[in-house]
């Protein structure tokens, strides 16, 4: 008893120890639930067959091929991320939020974390996207893959980010599925994801710049040769740094603030 | 330097949205080692007391110090020094028993997070396998997934989960509902074994009064006030006296002994006759063949009662 009660360690390792352990439930608990890895792997056909399909059969579509499917990759990586925060509210509703709150670690290290564990579905749903692609006889190169994934991550952590603002407002499942819709499909039509955005009015360009998706496509097409980018890879990335700081900041004081402020 | 492990001083709280407090300028204090017992009737404000003093709900005003660290300025370091059993089960039904403790003894900082049971360190491994013994989880159950677990598994589990980093003050918010006669005893058993090896300070709530008599001291909370606040014996003393429950065939020949003797008595089913120090000195006394012959020791539950009703009288 006494040799684990003295047992000391550096916060930091604590801490991400802490991290380790928060995404590694997600992760275990992704493979423990067939009902989840099918619809990782299915929602992104059915996205990618229906949108993709219509787009590729206008006069012209067959050019798009690779633009969205980079489009399409990276939407479903912010999406699955964002749908997988939404856990928190699971735990909420089952009490699992209490013992990790009550527990040492960082909000901080709980919510990162939590975004690690999605970035890891986010990034098994990939998968599918590749699949139809490949079935729509859309291919691309390993560098490009490569580099697709080397980004993820940072893609992921912006969506995890921007929905931890959500989380710390919204405390049941059902607003937290209508939510999470809300803030992802606009961000698809509206971020030049699926269709290009070169031609839209005052308004929704302005939205368009509010998003996060805007800068992780324009970046991911940038450094993979898709597209000519909008901006230079550094602002993209400098965007996104800066919004996932200023998101995860705000988020996880809110949803701090709103399990200990009854 | 105090010796006082948890200190309340004032203490209130009001939800959000409610015109009564839940917490009504409550003060107390225990010790360093002590075994606190905190009881109250369903919605005293037991469990949002726990709540304050584990740092998971934010106090209106007042003051609270947990090993004498403010709970405004410290609470992750108060984190690290304690440990709690939910009134509702928090357990992750998703994972195995084992996965819940794992989780458990990372997020505290304990053991290093290793993806398989057998991977992680041999300390972590005994240690479960001694609390897993200590309230009758089997290996097979330890590995099944907790959904699988019924309802006294699962607690078992909760309290298992609480003691694996153990804590300096151990927070028992109804810790043994649920479990049968057998795993209460084995568990009551195992705190008091934590308390004295490892000096952890136990602050209980609970509705099994019994499990409070043990307690060094007790509390008893109403309508978010403090009616009392002593040991048990105290309690017990202040307010009930201890009675003898007496009878004999010649019933008239015992009630004219008891009245020469300007005994007072009550005569119901038997004779009652209450005594303060020693029914010795009685029974000495008294000439008269006796049929029943019984000694009433009024137990935490009689006091409790008593002092409930005589606050909620005060506060009608």
């Amino acid at each position: 008893m006494n040799k684990t009660s003295t047992y000391r360690k550096s916060d930091i390792l604590r801490e991400l120890n802490s991290i380790i352990a928060v995404a590694a439930r997600d992760i275990i608990i992704f493979f423990k639930s067939p009902g989840m890895m099918i619809m990782s792997i299915v929602m992104p056909l059915i996205m990618m067959g229906m949108i993709g399909g219509n787009m590729m059969g206008i006069p012209g579509g067959e050019s798009l091929g690779e633009f969205m499917l980079v489009g399409m990759l990276v939407s479903m990586l912010l999406m699955v991320t964002i749908m997988g925060m939404a856990s928190l509210v699971d735990d909420h509703e089952t009490d699992f939020t209490q013992e990790m709150l009550v527990s040492p670690m960082s909000r901080y290290s709980l919510v990162i974390g939590k975004i690690i564990g999605s970035t890891f579905v986010a990034i098994i749903s990939m998968i599918g996207t590749l699949i139809i692609g490949l079935v729509m006889n859309i291919v691309l190169s390993i560098d490009q893959l490569l580099l697709i994934l080397l980004l993820s991550p940072l893609i992921c952590f912006v969506g995890g980010a921007v929905s931890m603002i959500l989380m710390g407002l919204i405390k049941s499942k059902k607003t937290a599925n209508f939510a999470m819709m809300i803030i992802t499909m606009p961000q698809m039509f509206l971020s030049g994801a699926i269709i290009p955005i070169n031609d839209s009015n005052l308004l929704l360009l302005v939205l368009s710049r509010i998003m996060p998706m805007t800068y992780c496509v324009d970046l991911v097409r940038g450094v993979t040769g898709i597209q000519p980018p909008m901006f230079s890879p550094l602002t993209n990335f400098a965007a996104i740094i800066l919004l996932t700081f200023v998101c995860l900041v705000i988020g996880t004081v809110l949803f701090a603030r709103s399990e200990k402020n009854r | 330097m105090s010796n006082n492990v948890i200190e309340v001083k004032n203490l209130v709280k009001r939800y959000k949205g409610t015109k009564k407090l839940s917490i009504d300028d409550i003060s107390f204090s225990v010790k360093k080692n002590e075994f606190f017992a905190f009881l109250g009737p369903n919605g005293a404000g037991k469990t949002t007391t726990i709540s304050i003093l584990t740092t998971t709900l934010g106090k209106t005003s007042g003051e609270v110090k947990i090993a004498g660290l403010d709970i405004n300025k410290h609470d992750r370091a108060i984190r690290k020094k304690i440990g709690i059993i939910f009134q509702k089960p928090s357990l992750d039904i998703q994972l195995t028993a084992e996965e819940n403790i794992r989780f458990h003894a990372c997020i505290y900082g304990v053991f290093n997070y290793m993806p398989t049971f057998k991977l992680m360190p041999k300390a972590y491994r005994d240690k479960v396998m001694e609390l897993t013994k200590v309230v009758g989880i089997d290996s097979d159950a330890l590995f099944k997934s907790v959904k699988k677990l019924s309802g006294g598994m699962q607690r078992k589990l909760e309290i298992v989960r609480s003691l694996i980093h153990t804590p300096e003050v151990l927070f028992l918010d109804e810790p043994t509902q649920g479990l049968d006669a057998e795993s209460r005893r084995s568990l009551w058993k195992y705190i008091d074994k934590v308390r004295k090896q490892l000096g952890t300070t136990i602050f209980l709530t609970t509705h099994y009064i019994d499990e409070a008599e043990n307690a060094d001291n007790v509390c008893i909370i109403n309508n978010g006030k403090i009616a009392a606040c002593s040991s048990p014996e105290k309690l017990k003393e202040s307010l009930l006296k201890q009675e003898l429950i007496l009878d004999a065939k010649n019933r008239d020949g015992l009630i004219a002994e008891l009245s020469s003797l300007n005994l007072h008595f009550t005569v119901n089913k038997h004779i009652i006759v209450p005594y303060n120090k020693s029914p010795q000195k009685i029974l000495a006394q008294l000439k008269t063949e006796l049929s029943v012959l019984k000694i009433h020791e009024p137990t935490l539950e009689d006091a409790y009662i008593e002092f409930l009703k005589k606050n909620n009288k005060m506060e009608a």
